[in-house]
């Protein structure tokens, strides 16, 4: 088996460290006799919507989002909107996330024109979102933990979170959501890497895309003794 | 005495009396009596700097080694000279430095001030100060909850520059943020013709890699490392600035020192790795700019001994013990360089904190290259600090065999773990508070004499 991960402008949207996401997946899959491929696709590469099996859309600095926007809504936003339609697999991290929704402020007020493929929308706050934060996901009973760091205000209608905040600000600060989810499209604020100290929702993004393509169903346990113990870290602030 | 306020004598005398004291009770730095100070008279430093010719250092990385480079070659050219202690390169602590070093009676000799400043710092030290020389080691992303993107910290400094147009600039030629300032400051630059490892090839993770003036991907000529180099836009021609002190040849490089020839003059600078040829590059220009002659520079820099945490040498119980202060990818991805260049079998030791001054966030370990340390021959992979677990399983990540772990949850379990590991040599890579903290540990057992 084998599967193609796609890296969005990595030489673009890369900072935070959320390229550990993908670094993760790999060595996940791979542990599980899984053949892992990573393929970049940046400024003028086509994105072939066929061929990935997980797409990884991540954050960069602002000067460098605006390289990347122009790129992005001439010339692949179609082709990524049919891969979220089609249940293609999707993580998108922090302005990835804001890139996906319907538009987003700056915090000059300066509104910019978003992929329009989730209907989400993001406006910009005065003061950052930072620290660490803990979600639960109802629908799989999974905790997750991560570390926020956002100025801008997501709005989720009516998508499901990701999680409902434990500990921090989350999509808003106000609704006590935390990221989306969308069909096979995962989304979240949560750097850390997000898949670091999340082991099981690491798994859960991978058998998504070995479903798809091959119809496997389980994945062999790891031993996952280090990241249940940088969770444990996290947690146990919620209570101090 | 000379004509000065009795607000400013009040705000001197006090934070003087507080330094005593903390100087004899704490036995350590503090900006705790330059707070004080600011507080009686907010103008107090441009009162006690009135009569130093002041050096900024200032940038991302190399500030602290960088700063006790030139303080030595002008300490070594007969010159007075003070400079501030690591840690405190912010408002409060840069004036404690003055006034401590402030004489109210007496005649004012003329004297040099070498003074690191926090990047978002500076503005707020050239509201009162003059300097004759500014220097901008580099810019690379660093702990981003607390300092945000490098076009925000190049914003910062540049507020900082604002007011002083008499300050001569002396930047890093091979950062490419750095070129075309749009200032009216004399300005000259120092880089490298030469790359340590013939690369022309940027990593796709650096920073600042797009033209700052038209957002096209930069060519390379050399690369130094991550995004430093000799940078040319091929869309808009925007390049490299002609360099006045450059690089010519790296003639040797080991784990403890290396050789270089800058401009004609052969230099040993007697700390590892490109990061530290490029803090005695910077140390070099600044101080040929100010008017010392070449052999003193070269004695001075042959001879520089590191300190607190920047490669420090230590002895534990006959092992031969380096400790690394590592803050950011950049810097991180030059350690690991600098125990690469070790051919010796060695065991190494990462501690990662996350307190405030760590950075709370340490998603930035994604962003080090530690894969490329999976082909060396370490014997022994001991970790420890708050997070130890997210290092632990960085590590695993990057392909380090995870039966060669000890995780540490404690210093005494950590110095065991170094005093059991079956190799003569030990690297210790730390975060800022980590190494402080480890630093304070092992001085209490006695295996640090000096403490600061």
């Amino acid at each position: 088996m084998e599967l193609n991960i796609c890296h969005l402008y990595p030489d673009l949207l890369n900072v935070y460290g959320d390229v550990g996401n993908i670094l993760i997946l790999k060595y996940r899959a791979e542990q599980r006799g899984i053949a892992v491929n990573v393929l970049n696709c940046s400024i003028g590469h086509t994105f072939e919507k066929e061929k990935y099996d997980i797409v990884f859309f991540g954050g960069g600095q602002d000067y460098e989002q605006s390289i990347v926007s122009p790129d992005l809504i001439n010339n692949k936003k179609h082709l990524l909107q049919e891969y979220v339609e089609n249940n293609g697999v999707l993580l998108a991290i922090c302005g990835g996330y804001q890139l996906l929704g319907k538009y987003y402020t700056t915090p000059e007020n300066e509104k910019l024109e978003g992929l329009n493929i989730l209907d989400i929308y993001t406006e910009g706050g005065s003061n950052r979102f930072i620290g660490n934060t803990i979600i639960h996901n109802e629908e799989f009973n999974e905790t997750y933990v991560g570390f926020e760091n956002h100025s801008g205000r997501t709005y989720i209608g009516d998508l499901t979170p990701l999680g409902k905040t434990i500990l921090g600000y989350g999509n808003n600060g106000e609704d006590g959501t935390e990221g989306c989810i969308y069909k096979n499209t995962f989304c979240s604020y949560f750097h850390g890497s997000l898949l670091s100290k999340n082991p099981d929702l690491a798994d859960r993004i991978i058998l998504r895309a070995l479903e798809k393509k091959f119809g496997v169903t389980e994945l062999t346990p790891l031993d996952d003794s280090y990241e249940i113990k940088a969770r444990e870290h996290i947690l146990a602030l919620a209570k101090s | 005495m000379s004509k000065i306020k009795i607000k400013s004598l009040f705000s001197i005398l006090t934070a003087k009396l507080i330094l005593f004291l903390s100087k004899r009770i704490f036995k350590g730095g503090s900006s705790f009596p330059g707070k004080v100070a600011l507080k009686f008279d907010s103008n107090i430093l441009s009162v006690v700097a009135k009569n130093y010719k002041v050096i900024l250092v200032t940038g991302t990385n190399g500030k602290t080694t960088t700063t006790s480079m030139i303080y030595n070659i002008i300490k070594k050219s007969g010159n007075r000279v003070i400079t501030n202690s690591t840690g405190a390169n912010m408002l409060p602590g840069i004036t404690a430095t003055f006034i401590d070093n402030y004489k109210i009676f007496g005649k004012k000799k003329p004297a040099y001030a070498v003074i690191e400043v926090d990047e978002a710092n500076l503005k707020f030290i050239t509201k009162y100060i003059s300097p004759e020389i500014i220097t901008i080691t580099n810019l690379f992303r660093d702990q981003l909850d607390r300092y945000g993107e490098v076009y925000t910290t190049l914003a910062k400094i540049m507020e900082g520059l604002e007011n002083v147009s008499g300050a001569k600039l002396v930047l890093n030629g091979d950062e490419s943020l750095l070129g075309d300032l749009n200032t009216n400051n004399d300005l000259c630059y120092y880089g490298f013709n030469v790359s340590p490892d013939e690369s022309k090839l940027v990593d796709i993770n650096a920073d600042a890699k797009f033209c700052k003036k038209c957002k096209h991907p930069y060519n390379y000529e050399l690369i130094t490392f991550s995004h430093l180099g000799s940078y040319i836009c091929p869309n808009c021609q925007y390049q490299r600035p002609q360099l006045k002190y450059a690089v010519n040849a790296i003639t040797e490089m080991t784990p403890y020192y290396s050789k270089v020839i800058i401009n004609e003059t052969e230099i040993i600078i007697n700390q590892p790795g490109v990061y530290n040829i490029y803090n005695g590059l910077c140390a070099f220009s600044i101080c040929k700019e100010i008017g010392i002659e070449d052999n003193i520079i070269f004695e001075s820099l042959r001879n520089q001994a590191s300190h607190f945490g920047r490669q420090e040498a230590l002895s534990i119980e006959g092992k031969e013990v380096k400790i690394i202060l590592v803050k950011n990818p950049a810097g991180y991805n030059q350690a690991i360089d600098t125990v690469s260049l070790d051919e010796r079998a060695v065991s190494v030791a990462f501690l990662l904190n996350d307190n405030y001054a760590d950075g709370r966030d340490i998603s930035w370990i994604w962003d080090v290259n530690f894969e490329k340390m999976t082909s060396l021959e370490i014997q022994q992979v001991l970790i420890g600090g708050i997070r130890n677990y997210d290092m632990a399983i960085r590590l695993k990540i990057a392909g380090f065999n995870t039966e060669a772990f000890k995780i540490s949850e404690d210093f005494d379990s950590l110095l065991g773990n170094i005093k059991n590991c079956p190799s003569d040599f030990v690297y210790i890579l730390a975060t800022y508070t980590a190494m402080i903290d480890f630093r304070k540990y092992l001085h209490g057992k006695g295996y640090i004499k000096k403490l600061w």
